[in-house]
Parts: structure tokens; C-alpha cells; sequence
């Protein structure tokens, strides 16, 4: 078994940060990535074959992750670097139980940072599991790094900023866009949002660049309105979409369908907490960050010492504060594992928490109007499918209420809800906010479906084939698009 | 084949093309494209049949999430559509319903 002083899980922008500012300081540091290449989804980079012909054209979020995955490509020496690599347990005396081509294996840390991100909030509504019903992400992850259109005549629904950028992408590829559902309204708060943007005018002018281009290419964005069902024969061909209150329950009388082949989801997204739940840090459930999240230190240190976590998936945030997060962590590490002494990591923690405090009064304001409201939850249907995988419908999960389930794991004894090979990713925070609702219950006393080893599925053939072998050497890092020569001749 | 070209061709320069079969039958996909894209370009949503009401199921998260992309990819089944790479030959069919094999 091997140990690392410093191990992050995660190489998107807050792992990627955090491995750079620890290595910086002498840290020794693994990090261990899912992908075949770093970048996580926001700076996700091309696979091999493609070649990045104008990276201006692909928008601010290629550029600016080329510069922080150079960054870490040029601390190699001290970052040890494993891509393909699933952490699917954690277990007692700080050991990391691994997946990697084909093989497990075991990793030790002393310090350990999770950064494993977020996915699209899952919604259940009838006609949502057809084939044509995309996440956003997903969407955006097949026009952006593969290059293909989710369909030819496409619907966004949702809400939040990240829907107008998947809108400008899908645009700026020549996809056909029928209109732009915002579930909140943004036109009556628009005055206090102006006075929480004050002072963070990269982000206004970014939101007002995607804002021109929707306008520019005619597409309608129509504000309180949500999708009520998607209707076809084995796949989309048509969604009904209605006005909706402040409670985002719909005015049925405003109900109309619209021909459609592509349906493309956004309702915020949900942090991706296995890691740090079964390594028994204590969590709260904050719904505009996420569900459930980490309690955290001002170094982003959980409940449990040694432990930190950072990015959407410790409170959804945004690259932006990700890669604050990752610093401060990083120095954190490395002042705890001595290489920093604490007066030197204090002075340069600080600049970065001011940075942090300034987003943070801005996104208040987008939070409260983009907050997933009740009447999103009561969309489903007694026949609508909640568990995907084992297919348990509403019907099923209401039964199972009335025989006085309390919790939402006791679904899962009940119902087989969670119990599928998503692992209760997608039938697990929507069952929470529909019992949330109906009980009228806090959260914690609903409780969550506990994650287990292993987290995602692995095969037993690759549980059996221990190799600690495979562990010794990283890989190097490519960064897709301009290669380091061209890069620092631009300069 | 579908009526509008869903692959986007500017600004990113593609790697070379090849073959794979899809139930049996030739579709194109690219280098660097996974079995997802390549069948979503090719027009075919639905990727697998649901074991309990053998509904179809297609591409959703995107990212390796859902699993709801499973497929069976070169005879091994449950392998996910959004995660794996489309290489020259290879073998693609759709998942259907798991039915025990009568002995």
C-alpha cells in the first residue's frame, strides 16, 4: 500500500487549484481523477482526435481552464497524477480504496481533499424518462467536448444562469433553440439583483454577453414557466409547457404544447457527497447549495480532521469560488503538514477569502430566485417513474408513506427506491424534497439514502484483480487545444 | 440516417472516421467521439429496454451518472454508452430486457 502526504480526489477547478497550491508549497500531493483527462466538466478538455482549431470560439471556460491546467502540467515533479481513477471507498485508518484499468488497489493519505463537483438536479415529471430528455450538463457536455447536437429542435427548461450558457453554446454551433423556460421570476428582483452585483462586474458583463446572443438569434425566454410533461412515441416529440406561480406550481389554463424533439434540464444542481458521507464527516441540508453538504471550517476543513473538501460538490458555487476554495485548502494542507508556517499561510489565505466573501453577496440573489420552489415536486404522477433503475413509481413511494415510512432509506427497504445502479444519484434528492414537502418535516429528520462502497458500480472481476502495482508512476498531463510552445510565444 | 447533420464542424477539427456496428448494422463515429455521441449523431436515441416495463431508455446525465446509457459494448453488457470511446469495429447492441438463459 502506498501513502501520500496530500491526496485530492477530483481534478476539476478545486482540485486541480488546491493540488497546484499545495505542490507549490513542497507538498507532496496524488490526485486522483475520474477522467481520461483533467478539467472536470466545467474545464473539461477534448479526448484525443479532436483538434481545438479556434479556442477563442469556444467561449471563456476553455481558456481559462487551459491556463490552470498548464499551471499543473508544470508542477509535475511534484504532483502525482492518476487519470481513470474511481475512489469508490473510503475506509478506516485513512485509506482510499481504488479502481484503475481494470485493476484495485489500495492509497493512504494523511490529508485528504474531495472535490468530486455536482450533477444536474433531477426532476420527475411524467414523460421525464424518454429518450430526448437530457440533463443540461449532459447536453452541454455533448455540444461543447464531443461536438454533436443533443437534437434538432430543442427546448431549455429550468433555471439559473447555467441555462443561458448551454443556450449560447448551442447557438454558437448552429443548433436550433424553440424557447427558454426560466422557472423563476428574474424581471421582478431584477433591481435587487443589480444592487448584489455591485462590485462583481465580470459577472455581470459575462451573464450580458450570453443575454445578447440569445437575443441576437430571436430565441424566446419566457420567465415562470416550466415543463409539465414530455409527450411521444419511444422518444420526445412534443412538450407541454404552462406558466407557473411563485410557488412554481403551473396555471393549468396556460398549459399549451410545443413540437419539440429535445428537452434539456437545468434545475440547479445536486452536490456529490458520497465521498465525504462515507468518510463520516458531519453534513447539513442547505437546498440553495445543493442538499446535503459538509459542514465546513473556514479552510475548508470537514468534521473530521484531515479531511477537506471544496466546489460544488462542498456547497454549489461555481468555478469561480472552487478555485478560491482549492487555495485556501491547499495552503491549509500544507500548513498543517508543515511545509508553510501559519503566519505565512494566514497572509496568504487572506486575499482569497475577501474574493470569496465579495461572490458570495452576489450569489444570494441569484439563489433565492433560482431555489427550487414546491410546486416543482408535485409534477409527478402516480404512473411517473421516481426510481429510474428500479423503476418504483410515485404510486409505489406513496404506499410505502402510508405504511408510516418515516425516513427516506426506509424506501429503500420498502420500495427498492435508491437501490439501483445510480445508487439514489437520481430518485434520491427529488424523494427528499417530495417528503420534505409532504411531511412537512425538516430534512435531517427524513434523513438521505447513505451512500455505500462502492459508489459507483465496479466489477467484481476488477475487485478481484488486486494490483498495488499499477499505483507507482503518474501519468503526464495533456492540455488540449494550444500546445505550451504556441502558448507561451502568444505571451 | 437522420435529416440534419448533428455534428458541428467548426472551430474543432475532428480526427479520422471510421465504422462500428450498431445491432448488427454499420454507422460512422469519429475518433475522440464516445458510443453515445456517435448514435446520437446517427439518429438512434434509445439504448437500452427497462427490465420491469421495458421502456427505452437513452442518453440523460451525460456523465457517467444515470446509467442509463448501459449497453451491450463489445458482449460485455452494462457498459456505459456516455463513457466509452467508439473504436474502428467495434461492436455495439442495444440492451434489452435481462431474460434468464433457458439450459
Amino acid at each position: 500500500m502506498k501513502e501520500s502526504e496530500f491526496v485530492v480526489i477530483g481534478g476539476g477547478p478545486g482540485g486541480v487549484a488546491a493540488a497546484i497550491e499545495a505542490a507549490k508549497a513542497g507538498v507532496n500531493v496524488a490526485l486522483l481523477d475520474e477522467n481520461e483527462r483533467l478539467g472536470g466538466q466545467v474545464f473539461r478538455q477534448f479526448e484525443k482526435g479532436f483538434k481545438v482549431a479556434d479556442p477563442d470560439a469556444l467561449g471563456m471556460d476553455f481558456n481559462e481552464g487551459q491556463e490552470l491546467l498548464l499551471q499543473f502540467s508544470s508542477l509535475q515533479d511534484q504532483i502525482r497524477y492518476l487519470n481513470n481513477t474511481l475512489v469508490w471507498g473510503i475506509f478506516k485508518d485513512h485509506t482510499l480504496a481504488l479502481a484503475r484499468n481494470g485493476t484495485s488497489s489500495n492509497l493512504s493519505f494523511k490529508h485528504l481533499l474531495v472535490a468530486t463537483g455536482a450533477y444536474d438536479r433531477p426532476v420527475p415529471f411524467p414523460g421525464w424518462t424518454l429518450p430526448g430528455v437530457f440533463t443540461a450538463g449532459g447536453a452541454q457536455k455533448l455540444v461543447k467536448s464531443e461536438r454533436v447536437l443533443p437534437g434538432e429542435n430543442i427546448l431549455l427548461a429550468g433555471t439559473g444562469p447555467l441555462q443561458v450558457v448551454l443556450a449560447d453554446q448551442i447557438l454558437k454551433a448552429g443548433g436550433k433553440i424553440e424557447a427558454i423556460l426560466e422557472a423563476g421570476n428574474f424581471g421582478k428582483q431584477w433591481l435587487q439583483g443589480l444592487i448584489g452585483i455591485w462590485g462583481n462586474w465580470d459577472f455581470l458583463k459575462e451573464g450580458l454577453r450570453y443575454w445578447h446572443s440569445i437575443r441576437k438569434a430571436g430565441v424566446p425566454l419566457l420567465r415562470s414557466h416550466i415543463v409539465l410533461e414530455a409527450r411521444g412515441d419511444g422518444q420526445v416529440e412534443e412538450a407541454v409547457i404552462a406558466k407557473v406561480d411563485k410557488n412554481w406550481r403551473p396555471k393549468l389554463n396556460t398549459a399549451r404544447s410545443v413540437k419539440v424533439d429535445t428537452i434539456c434540464l437545468g434545475y440547479g444542481l445536486v452536490s456529490s457527497t458520497e465521498l465525504t458521507m462515507l468518510a463520516e464527516c458531519e453534513h447539513k441540508y442547505d437546498l440553495r447549495l445543493g442538499g446535503y453538504i459538509p459542514l465546513r471550517k473556514a479552510n475548508m476543513e470537514t468534521s473530521v480532521p484531515g479531511i477537506y473538501a471544496v466546489g460544488d460538490g462542498a456547497g454549489v458555487a461555481g468555478k469561480k469560488v472552487a478555485i478560491i476554495e482549492g487555495c485556501i485548502a491547499g495552503i491549509s494542507a500544507a500548513c498543517s503538514l508543515g511545509y508553510l508556517s501559519s503566519t505565512i499561510a494566514r497572509e496568504r489565505i487572506k486575499p482569497y477569502q475577501k474574493r470569496l466573501n465579495k461572490i458570495n453577496r452576489f450569489r444570494k440573489i441569484l439563489d433565492d430566485i433560482s431555489l427550487p420552489r414546491k410546486g416543482l415536486y408535485e409534477l409527478a404522477t402516480d404512473e411517473t417513474v421516481i426510481c429510474r433503475c428500479e423503476e418504483v413509481t410515485l404510486k409505489q413511494l406513496k404506499a410505502a408513506l402510508a405504511d408510516d415510512t418515516i425516513q427516506i432509506k426506509d424506501f429503500k427497504r420498502m420500495t427498492r427506491m435508491g437501490m439501483g445502479s445510480c445508487e439514489g444519484r437520481m430518485c434520491g434528492p427529488s424523494a427528499i424534497e417530495m417528503m420534505r414537502h409532504r411531511l412537512n418535516a425538516p430534512a435531517e429528520d427524513i434523513g438521505c439514502l447513505r451512500p455505500r462502497p462502492s459508489i459507483k458500480p465496479v466489477a467484481l472481476g476488477v475487485l478481484a484483480a488486486n494490483n498495488t502495482m499499477s499505483m507507482v508512476s503518474g501519468v503526464s498531463v495533456q492540455v488540449s487545444g494550444r500546445d505550451r510552445g504556441q502558448r507561451t510565444e502568444n505571451k | 440516417m437522420p435529416k440534419v447533420e448533428k455534428r458541428v464542424f467548426k472551430d474543432v477539427e475532428r480526427g479520422r472516421s471510421f465504422e462500428i456496428q450498431l445491432d448488427g448494422e454499420k454507422i460512422v463515429a469519429y475518433e475522440g467521439e464516445t458510443i453515445g455521441a456517435a448514435l446520437l449523431a446517427a439518429g438512434r436515441r434509445t439504448l437500452r429496454y427497462t427490465n420491469k416495463f421495458e421502456h427505452p431508455r437513452g442518453l440523460y446525465c451525460g456523465i457517467g451518472l444515470c446509467q442509463e446509457c448501459r449497453m451491450i459494448i463489445n458482449g460485455v453488457p452494462n457498459t456505459q454508452a456516455c463513457q466509452t470511446l467508439a473504436t474502428p469495429g467495434c461492436q455495439v447492441e442495444t440492451q434489452k430486457k435481462f431474460r434468464k438463459q433457458e439450459s
